[in-house]
């Protein structure tokens, strides 16, 4: 993403993770804040800012004053990517819409993402990952059956909106590679929470049953063990899923040859769907007198499905993670020299450049404003005074 | 392109031809297993199709071909040098012994881009592991934050692993072509689903490396305490908890249900952390006397990011989602059936993605890529036919 300038409007989780894949890469990606707004989640002390907005510049203008738009306009002529998430009318109400940057440079790839999309009856309606996770069906699908619905407790939807944000603009510089011509992209990050259950929404339409949570059993495969059995230790767990007749003799074969592993109830894979109630509390006392580790191991060298619960701690030193690169690090400028995630992608030939911490407020005012924008000194000491670079 | 890939990476090149590319799907000459994936849609005949694998497969052509046997692995190299794109998810090693390792297949065509996706990388002691979404989960620290706090860990609904790996797979490809129209060079692209899975994982990761917590599940409370689901008298509502607390407590104290929230000191955000089990009996108590509808449409009315649990079949008649046009129709080839598909979640100067055309059979379109586009006589074809590798 070398050469490539993105001008970046964006707060809060699902947005800045859009840029900040584009800026990992190798774009050099704008970012718009306000001393106003900085605070909270969005100042630029806090860890989350931190976590964020790695590899950016960020440059202060407030928006809310007509000149510091006019200073914006410019630097979109001076950008390939402009990328926003804020409700669909504010982007209109400053006069930044796509048709109004259009003027300003014919090829500007505009990315629009919120919660709702452009359009539509709900577009005004206010959502965060916990919301869209609820809207479409993912909440209620993640629980055990019958009893309330649990969630995820955390916001995945924001980091698929974020991914599907990176992959809109990544073919947008495509299309405007062929065709010279740029594009708006109006991105519902309810759309994309949809996409991650398409075959549960498909099934729902299709198919002749009530789709309902399976908590830790398989919806669509066959399977029989299949859970998720306690440890020995404190919260150890370890995961089994048994698909066939050969994986269950193995399974057997690592639980010593139980005398229940012959019984009739558990002879075929559908009969012993039939009883998991039974199997999962016999093959739960093997589990518990087990290390997570030692049971998964070992059952996956007999080659049974099997996995430990890994928790953040186990994560950190993972081999498996390690060995394929997953993390590197960045310097955070109290902590030190503090590991940091990447992406599960390795290219042969190609290593993603340092992995430069987040930004301060207005840190890169000079250059954008000096160098970029050619504005004299006096008039950017005279913006700073006015509150229009701010 | 050129998709081998199985169930857990098919939904990569889906979006990519959704966005325009041509993807050629290359399954053996049985058919591929991921067709015997639930959920099903079945007519009455009996006849069944795969909603997974349509959800992932439609718009792509298909051929069919066996790359275990050296007349199938000629034509491989063949269709090869005519192609952008390779994805597939063979165990790590597998091609290097059928001859088709990344080195030789660049040497035919060095622009070649192949994306490589495995369950856990092409390195590491964990590498040949056999892996489902369960163990993908487990390992890479999705369930242990996920379940409630006195219940067993849960994993998310659906095969997150494969879909957040596919998004991940196709923008590792969109960077390789931008850097192939730089350079000319293709590269070999390794996608890690266990990585795909802790990538997404929001939270987790910094903030065990910045602040050394070790997350935990906590039900249907977000980690940070500030969105949780209660339950109505006809279902349950996700509803955030640290935003406007004062109007939340305006809205309790109409309905006469404030009971001491009322009190001022309510408005310290820390001490409804450390006393977030009385907040929610107290809230628990007003929304069950609520309907869903009630507390959605006043709560957003109130800027609250509250929203339905849905089920999944409230997710197919919810009015945005029909305003935008994001399910469309498509034909099941097997069944005969019509229906509806989740499109991709955003458009592009106001256009949705292409609909969908029927699903493709095993090798419907062999005759008219061997015959047509690859040259073989129609001796050939037949002899290959006959011989099982198409």
């Amino acid at each position: 993403m070398e050469g490539v300038r993105v001008l970046d409007f964006t707060r809060y989780i699902a947005g800045p993770y859009t840029t900040r894949l584009l800026a990992d890469y190798g774009a050099e990606v704008i970012k718009i804040q306000t001393k106003r707004m900085a605070v909270g989640v969005e100042s630029n002390e806090e860890n989350i800012f931190f976590t964020w907005n790695r590899n950016k510049k960020s440059i202060t203008l407030d928006l809310e004053l007509p000149e510091a738009r006019d200073l914006a306009l410019k630097l979109v002529g001076l950008s390939d990517i402009v990328v926003e998430n804020f409700s669909p009318r504010v982007m209109a109400n400053w006069q930044m819409d796509y048709q109004r940057l259009l003027h300003v440079k014919k090829q500007i790839i505009m990315l629009s993402m919120s919660g709702m999309g452009q359009t539509g009856p709900w577009k005004d309606k206010i959502a965060f990952g916990p919301t869209i996770q609820a809207l479409c069906g993912l909440t209620y699908m993640t629980s055990h059956k019958g009893e309330p619905p649990m969630g995820l407790g955390y916001s995945y939807a924001d980091i698929v909106s974020g991914l599907y944000g990176a992959l809109s603009i990544l073919a947008a510089l495509e299309t405007r590679d062929k065709t010279g011509l740029g594009q708006h992209i109006d991105l519902s990050e309810y759309e994309s929470a949809c996409t991650m259950l398409g075959p549960t929404l498909m099934g729902a339409f299709a198919g002749s049953e009530r789709v309902v949570p399976m908590g830790n059993r398989s919806s669509d495969v066959q399977a029989a063990p299949y859970g998720c059995y306690r440890c020995l230790g404190e919260d150890r767990w370890c995961v089994v899923a048994v698909y066939n007749e050969e994986e269950w003799r193995a399974l057997l074969g690592v639980l010593g040859d139980p005398e229940w592993g012959s019984w009739k109830i558990f002879e075929s894979l559908s009969a012993r769907e039939k009883h998991l109630g039974t199997l999962d509390q016999l093959v739960g006392e093997w589990m518990s007198g087990q290390r997570a580790e030692d049971a998964a191991d070992r059952l996956q060298e007999a080659g049974v499905h099997a996995g430990v619960v890994q928790n953040a701690a186990d994560l950190a030193v993972d081999p498996q993670l390690e060995a394929n690169g997953f993390f590197s690090s960045m310097e955070h400028p109290i902590l030190g020299e503090v590991p940091c995630d990447t992406y599960p992608i390795k290219f042969n030939e190609y290593e993603p450049g340092s992995w430069k911490p987040s930004p301060k407020l207005g840190d890169a005012n000079g250059y954008v404003f000096g160098e970029l924008l050619g504005l004299p000194e006096e008039t950017i000491d005279l913006y700073v005074q006015q509150g229009i670079i701010s | 392109m050129l998709d081998l890939a199985n169930e857990t990476a098919g939904y990569c090149t889906k979006i990519l031809a959704d966005l325009g590319a041509r993807v050629i799907r290359v399954e053996k000459p049985q058919g591929d297993d991921a067709r015997k994936r639930g959920p099903f849609i079945e007519n009455s005949s009996g006849a069944k199709e795969s909603l997974s694998f349509l959800n992932d497969n439609i718009n792509k052509e298909n051929i069919t071909l066996n790359l275990f046997s050296e007349k199938g692995r000629e034509i491989f190299r063949r269709l090869i040098t005519k192609i952008d794109i390779l994805v597939e998810t063979f165990p790590p090693g597998l091609l290097v012994d059928l001859d088709l390792d990344c080195e030789s297949l660049r040497s035919l065509n060095p622009g070649l881009i192949h994306a490589s996706v495995t369950p856990f990388g092409d390195r590491g002691p964990r590498k040949h592991y056999k892996a489902c979404d369960l163990v993908l989960s487990a390992y890479g620290g999705q369930m242990k934050v996920c379940g409630s706090p006195d219940g067993s860990p849960l994993k998310v609904h659906g095969n997150q692993s494969f879909y957040s790996g596919s998004l991940f797979a196709a923008i590792a490809v969109l960077l390789a072509l931008r850097k192939r129209a730089r350079t000319g060079m293709g590269d070999h692209l390794k996608i890690s689903l266990q990585g795909s899975v802790t990538a997404t994982l929001e939270h987790v990761v910094f903030r065990h490396f910045m602040e050394g917590s070790v997350p935990q599940r906590k039900g249907s409370l977000h980690w940070n305490d500030a969105f949780v689901v209660l339950p109505c008298k006809d279902g349950f509502v996700q509803a955030s908890l640290f935003q406007k607390w004062e109007t939340l407590i305006e809205w309790l104290e109409a309905d006469k249900a404030a009971e001491d929230l009322a009190d001022p000191r309510w408005l310290d955000a820390e001490l409804r952390r450390q006393s977030i089990g009385h907040i929610l009996d107290v809230l628990g108590r007003w929304t069950r006397k609520k309907s869903v509808q009630e507390l959605f449409e006043l709560g957003q009315l109130m800027r609250f990011p509250w929203a339905p649990v849905n089920a999944p079949e409230r997710v197919l008649t919810c009015p945005q989602l029909g305003a935008r046009e994001f399910f469309a129709w498509g034909l099941c080839a097997a069944t005969g059936i019509p229906t509806k598909f989740p499109g991709i979640p955003f458009r592009v100067n106001g256009r949705t993605s292409r609909p969908p055309k029927a699903a493709s059979s095993p090798g419907e379109d062999n005759e008219r890529i061997y015959l047509q586009e690859l040259g073989l006589s129609r001796y050939e074809f037949a002899q290959l036919q006959g011989h099982g590798v198409i």
